[in-house]
């Protein structure tokens, strides 16, 4: 046990975390740093094709059928995810049911910035990991902001009594063009298709690790001030922010262990699935939910999401799946 | 010279950028203006968004020129009917002169 609090310890440490606490520190303290969204945007571009063009060239090495029962399970928890706070959060009192479902999808969604901290993260620890579970990204998101836009839809229309139907298409399509999921899809084609080696060495992978505390420091920020958001609607989402996170790392690292068992996929592996469960999303999801979902707060699932959920991930469920991993690797 | 119109203002989610400029554009009018805008409401404090990294808190304002009252009336029911009840949004109007008044 100790070995595992001196291994949480050591991930606490990391470059990471201590930009992201950095930012939320001089944002709290009412600092005027600003950084620019155009560098945001750059950057968080950046990060998702480094991350698509390795799992690109991995694939293009690899047999691209291991990654099919991986690919189900984020699928599956994706979905479930959203029916879990649909029965927790959503009934509690002075819970909205739309409030709830809207909450389940983010948390449901992926972040790609905490998707870009977990994979360094394991690089430290040399614990190995199949560079292409990135690229279960979109299985986990899509199905968690689709479940959740039909959730809601069926929840409200039998309230109302006025049965609308739920285009499923458009919402596919609109997550596939956000930014983040293009970026990365765009990574992983030309990973395969293309020999991008060059520029990945000289390029992409030494920058990749600097770009990563500039954007830590950027969610950092974010967080602060999205806190007062937060504030405005019931405990109850902050409560969730902090334990979900947390739970949907477990649901999703355990069935990743029985894929370990069954096809010999890495715990590293296990590890990324679980992090991608833990994450909540911060770029793409909240617009296609505000639209999916107009009744829904914004504040309340905006709030739950970037305040805690993301700083959760990223300080809490980072370090702890790295170390159980470790451990389990008997280091 | 110039040419007595209607100026209506709709300051809005950004999100709903483009659904209210197809809006617009299909009710008749001849162009529109788009900005950033930021400010607070009986909903929110309303950022213009830096750093955001979503835009979903962000806001537009946008201006449309029409020729006749009737047309802006017919915008304003329009969006009054779709996106006032669960979306931060206002619109006003007020008479302008606009200059090249063959345009409208």
């Amino acid at each position: 046990m100790s070995e595992f609090v001196t291994l949480f310890v050591q991930q606490l440490q990391s470059p990471t975390l201590g930009f992201l606490i950095g930012g939320i520190v001089v944002a709290s303290l009412g600092s005027q740093l600003a950084i620019p969204d155009s560098i945001y945007k750059f950057i968080s571009f950046f990060l998702l094709i480094k991350i698509g063009l390795t799992g690109g060239i991995a694939i293009r090495n690899s047999n691209p059928t291991e990654i099919f029962l991986p690919a189900l399970a984020a699928v599956l928890i994706g979905i479930v995810i959203v029916f879990i706070s649909r029965w927790t959060l959503g009934r509690l009192p002075g819970i909205k049911v739309q409030d709830a479902v809207a909450t389940g999808g983010l948390f449901g969604a992926v972040s790609g910035s905490t998707l870009a901290a977990v994979l360094p993260g394991l690089d430290a620890a040399k614990v190995p990991y199949e560079a292409w579970t990135a690229a279960l990204y979109p299985f986990m998101d899509i199905p968690a902001l689709v479940t959740a836009i039909v959730v809601a839809s069926v929840y409200l229309s039998k309230k109302t009594g006025q049965a609308e139907k739920v285009e499923i298409w458009p919402i596919i399509k609109e997550s596939l063009q956000s930014s983040a999921v293009t970026a990365l899809l765009m990574g992983v084609a030309l990973g395969i298709l293309t020999r991008p080696e060059p520029v990945y060495e000289s390029f992409f992978n030494p920058l990749f690790k600097g770009f990563l505390s500039v954007l830590m420091i950027i969610m950092g920020m974010e967080a602060a001030q999205r806190m007062n958001e937060l504030r405005k609607v019931a405990q109850w989402f902050a409560i969730y922010a902090l334990i979900a996170p947390i739970l949907h790392g477990f649901i999703a690292f355990g069935l990743g262990l029985i894929i370990h068992k069954i096809t010999g996929f890495s715990i590293g592996g296990a590890v990324v699935l679980a992090v991608i469960a833990a994450s909540s999303s911060d770029i793409s999801g909240p617009p296609t939910l505000r639209a999916g979902i107009p009744s829904a707060n914004p504040s309340a699932y905006i709030g739950a999401s970037t305040a805690i959920g993301t700083p959760v991930a990223i300080a809490i469920c980072i370090p702890l799946f790295i170390g159980i991993a470790e451990m389990m690797l008997g280091r | 010279m110039s040419q007595q119109v209607w100026k209506l203002v709709i300051v809005a989610e950004e999100i709903l950028s483009k659904k209210l400029t197809k809006l617009i554009k299909e009710a008749g009018a001849t162009g529109y203006t788009v900005n950033a805008a930021g400010g607070e409401g009986s909903r929110n404090v309303r950022s213009t968004g830096e750093p955001s990294v979503s835009h979903t808190l962000s806001n537009v304002k946008i201006e449309v020129l029409t020729g006749t009252r009737e047309l802006a009336d017919k915008i304003t029911r329009e969006i009054e009917a779709k996106y006032y009840a669960d979306y931060s949004i206002i619109t006003y109007i007020y008479p302008v002169e606009a200059l090249r008044d063959h345009k409208f």
